[in-house]
Parts: C-alpha cells; structure tokens; sequence
C-alpha cells in the first residue's frame, strides 16, 4: 500500500485499520480530520478539496517515511480526501502501528502536522449564505490565493505560530522543475562570497527557491553608500556586518533554509575550509584577489564557480568548472590583471540596478545549474552593456600554457605580497632605507591630504602610460592612503620589470596608526 | 594594403575613454593588435593591450589573429565590482 495517497470515495477506516496489523505490534493510534460545520461565525456547508497529486503524493510518502525512520515505528499511512465533502465526512486519516504506544502517538502526531504544512491541498468552503472561497488552509504556510474576504480561524492552525516554510508551487509548476527539481534544490548547498550588490539578489532567489544551505561569507559592514544597490539591507542596519544582516534576511524569507554566516575575508587559509561540502560556489565578490582565489579553488576541488561583475552600467557572468578541458579564469585574463587597475564601484561609480540585474543573472545561472538545466556553458562569458543592450556570449578556450591549470591539484602558493610590501613608522624612515616615494592617489585625495614628504606623482590612472618615467634600477616606494592600490600598483610593475619597487603597507592610514 | 570594414564593440572602461558602445570602421589593421594601436591613437586608452583581451566574431582570440572584413571585435578589460 502507498503510505500516502488521495481517495475521492469516502473513507473506510476500518479497513485502513486493518491495515496496520501486524503481530509485532503492540500500539496502533488514528488520527481522523472531520468537516466541521463552521468557520469564524460562518456557517460551513459542504467542502472541496483539490490538490496538486503529482507532488502532494511524493511529499506525502516523503513525510511517512520520515515518520517512520524517526520514531521507528512498524507501519505508517495517511489518505487524504480530495473532491467534494459533506460535514462530518473523514477529510483526513492517519494511521500508526508501533511496538509500544509512545512512538505511535508520536509518529502520528508528526505525520498530521507536516502534512498540512507540507503537501500543497486546498479547501474550498461553501457557506450558509450561499457564499464560497478557497482556503489554503492545509498549507497555512501561504497566505490563500483567492477572493474571498472573510478571515478565517482555522482550529488546526493559530494565525499567530510563525509559518514554517514558502510555498514553492508557483516554480513547481514549471515543467522543468516540478517536485524532483524542488527536491534537488532543497538538498543543494550553495556558498555565496559577498553578500553586496551582487549578493543580495543572489542569495535573496536563493532562499526563495528553496535551497537548502546557504554560506555567506563577507567580512564587511554595512555602509550608507552600499544601500542605493543593496535595497534588501536597512538604513538603521549600517555598521552591521552584512554577513550577518543577509544570514538574518535569508531566515526571514524562508526558515527552511540552513543558513551560515562568515564575517571574514575568503583568503588561502581558509578558501577551502569554507568551501567544503558546497556543491556550487558563487563569487559576488569585488575584487580580483578573491575572483582568483576562487578560480583557484574550482580547479583544486572541482567545484564549479559562478562569476559576476560588474562596471558602472555592465557586466560579465562566466562559470568555471574547474576541470582540466574549460577555461578557467586565468585562461581569460592576463597574469597582470590587479584590483586598482581599472575601478571598481566606489571608484567608477555604478548605478543601482547594474548589480541588481547580474546578481539576478547569477542566481538564474545557479538554479539552473542545480536543476540540470541549459546555461552558460564553462568557460563561456556573457558580457551585458546595460546602456546600450548589447549582449554577447564569448566563448573562450583552455589555455594550454594557464598557469592556474598547471598549479590545480598543487596546494595554494601564499601570496608574493610578503615581500612585496613593506612597512615603516614614519616617511622619514623609509627614506633612510633609500626608497623614493611615488604617490599613486589622485589629485583630490593628494590636495585632502598632502604626503609630508617628496613624492612623485603618478595616480593609478596613469600608472601604465607613465610607467615608462621610471628608472628600474631605483627603490620605489609605492604610496596610496591604506595600502591597497599601491599594493595593486606596485605588483603591476614589478611584472613590467621594475623589480625593486614596493608597496607601503597599510599606507598613509598605517602610519598614522603607528604614530 | 588594404582596408577593411571592422565592426568594434568596447566595454567597461574603453567604452567610457571611447565615448562610445560600438561603431563600424576601415581599417588598415592587418590584425587586433594593430587595431588597438590605431584606435589608441584616436581615444585616450590608458590600458595597454595586455591587460585585455579580444574577441574576435564572438571568441576570444590572439592579438595576432589576422582580421578580416566582416569581423565583430570586441575589446574588454576585466572587472571585478560587485
């Protein structure tokens, strides 16, 4: 017998009892939903039940069974009523046969409770005054699709427990999803890197659809300047660590979803710690530091990785399986690609849909992903100019000589930054240790706050086309107000030839803190 | 040598140094690398080639790969905001 089935004829629960014989039984408890004849002062006539079998059926089995494994019980089943019901007619049986009583109960217990939260079954109530409506009342989980303006208390379900999970009907109906891909997202686990502009639409269709763990890591807090393209976050919410915030959001939108959060910056120490047991690992990360540590990973772990970025107005998405026949990242860009070198959103400015829209392309991507079907194939880039709505599928190849490929299955190399950067407690001190400072600010920030020392200027901007003003033989120190561009600048360079040159660490903020 | 009708798409960056999404041109460029440095001589491009790539009718190429009449070039840098 199916442990859970509909039956459009009434009931006969002798015979379901009979059932649950068995002699190594020593318990058996029922549960019967009867139609009763009111809801909230209105008198109720007859019901209709309607339901969604294909599904319903499958989440019913999956809640016996569950039943069955948790409490050890020897037989379960349920039958639900569909069709049109008279008052006091059997609406719906649970029936539990168990060695000793307690599991019994129990397991009846736990069967009749997820069943109405879970299996999409709807009521519709026809009432004295000849009216009628459609109550999802088996579903409490969803406010009822219908017409009807009554509110109606429902014994089975205090309005004021908080409701347990969304109803994912709407995406179920899709024949490409249907009650098999709901259930491969809700077993999917997905890590989310950044939980900013491009995050937010991630992880907020994430949730929606129902899958079932998400990771966020973002070591950042929120600022007021975030919010014009993180709409999901709240003024009173800035200087709060977003990981948390989004963690705090995803629960709000669906309990169901086991969510972590990670209030750190992804980095080779803790990459693949973070990424274990995910499926599937997003970057929504604004920078390239992190952009290649995950390329990185995907090639270590096999993990494919979705990527998103965006400039001002555009973007490009790009997935990297991380095998040894697609392109990786690195197979796409230079060796030289560094953060600082072509702008990013506090420096090039974006405008609060550019983000919204990629993150909304990457989430698409993801679950189209986990349900097998169609996309973006590895390798391949989408490139979207927002202005003028141009778009392009860029196929790129594995690149015989890709230093990343060659390294996968090598543990990470720490980042030559060691040396690269250097660290002093005054100007006047790096000067004795014979460096020349090249200031890399721009002339607003420069104008703000002067060096207090003799610099040569060359902003970011101009770093490539004047770089040819330098000598390669002199020790440049490479100055920027918190170490990062300068960093960024400084590696630039040293790959252009100048070999002496270095970056002060954590620049003129840094010295500022050591004085 | 002979001129060919290119089209030339630019992204991020280029298409801000370029004032422009796309336009359609003759060149004389026997390949992208030439183009880049025709068109480096028209608008002010602070990247150098290596620091992009090119793709060439909807894959990404060699700087040395020939051009032909007819081809879709598109110049993009890389980005990373999010």
């Amino acid at each position: 017998m199916n442990p859970f089935r509909f039956s459009t004829q009434p009931l006969d629960t002798a015979a379901l009892q009979r059932e649950m014989r068995d002699v190594t039984c020593g318990g058996f408890a029922a549960f019967e939903g009867w139609v009763r004849n009111h809801n909230e002062g209105l008198e109720v006539t007859r019901l209709e039940y309607e339901t969604f079998a294909e599904l319903a059926e499958k989440e019913g089995a999956r809640i016996v069974e569950e039943a069955r494994a948790k409490f050890g019980v020897t037989r379960a089943a349920c039958v639900h009523r569909v069709g049109s019901l008279a008052l006091s007619d059997v609406a719906v049986w649970v029936g539990v046969s168990a060695a000793h009583r307690d599991e019994a109960f129990r397991a009846c217990r736990y069967i009749i409770d997820e069943v109405k939260h879970r299996v999409p079954i709807w009521k519709k109530e026809h009432y004295v005054n000849g009216d009628s409506g459609w109550v999802n009342c088996e579903r409490c989980a969803m406010p009822a699709a219908h017409t009807h303006e009554h509110e109606h208390e429902h014994e089975h379900h205090d309005e004021h427990t908080p409701l347990r999970t969304p109803d994912y009907s709407r995406q179920i109906a899709l024949r490409e999803v249907g009650a098999e891909g709901q259930a491969r997202l809700r077993g999917a686990s997905v890590l989310v890197v950044g939980a900013g502009g491009l995050g937010v639409p991630v992880l907020q269709y994430l949730a929606g659809a129902g899958v079932g763990r998400l990771s966020i890591v973002d070591a950042d807090r929120l600022e007021p300047s975030n919010l014009h393209r993180q709409t999901w976050y709240a003024l009173a919410d800035c200087g709060r660590e977003k990981s948390a915030l989004a963690a705090e959001r995803v629960r709000a939108l669906n309990p169901e979803v086991r969510v972590d959060a990670h209030a750190l910056r992804l980095d080779t120490g803790n990459a693949d710690r973070l990424a274990a047991g995910h499926d599937l690992i997003l970057d929504c990360s604004d920078n390239f530091t992190t952009k290649f540590l995950l390329n990185d990973l995907a090639l270590r772990t096999r993990k494919p990785v979705l990527f998103a970025s965006v400039y001002q107005y555009e973007g490009q998405l790009q997935v990297v399986r991380g095998d040894d026949a697609t392109a990786c990242l690195r197979c796409v860009w230079p060796e030289a690609t560094r953060d600082g070198l072509v702008g990013n959103c506090a420096e090039a400015g974006v405008l609060g849909p550019v983000p919204g829209v990629f993150g909304s392309l990457q989430a698409l991507e993801a679950l189209k992903m986990l349900l097998r079907l169609p996309g973006l194939h590895p390798g391949e880039m989408l490139i979207f100019d927002l202005v003028s709505l141009n778009t392009q599928r860029l196929r790129a190849r594995r690149a015989p000589d890709c230093e990343a490929h060659r390294r996968s299955g090598q543990p990470v190399a720490t980042s030559a930054a060691g040396d690269l950067e250097v660290q002093f407690g005054s100007l006047a001190e790096a000067h004795a240790a014979g460096f020349i400072f090249v200031d890399v600010r721009d002339s607003r920030e420069r104008a703000d706050e002067p060096l207090q020392w003799p610099a040569m200027n060359l902003p970011m901007s101009k770093l490539l086309t004047e770089a040819a003003t330098l000598d390669a033989d002199l020790r440049y120190l490479l100055v920027c107000a918190t170490g990062k561009r300068s960093a960024a600048a400084a590696s630039l360079l040293r790959s252009q030839g100048f070999s002496e040159c270095r970056s002060l660490r954590g620049g003129i903020k840094g010295l500022k803190a050591i004085a | 040598m002979s001129e060919r009708t290119i089209r030339v798409q630019y992204y991020a960056l280029l298409r801000e140094q370029a004032g422009r999404s796309d336009e359609t041109l003759t060149t004389g460029a026997r390949d992208a690398r030439e183009l880049y440095a025709e068109l480096s001589q028209r608008y002010p491009f602070t990247l150098p080639a290596e620091m992009l790539r090119v793709a060439i009718n909807a894959e990404f190429g060699e700087w040395s790969q020939p051009l032909k009449a007819g081809d879709a070039v598109v110049f993009i840098p890389p980005v990373a905001g999010g």
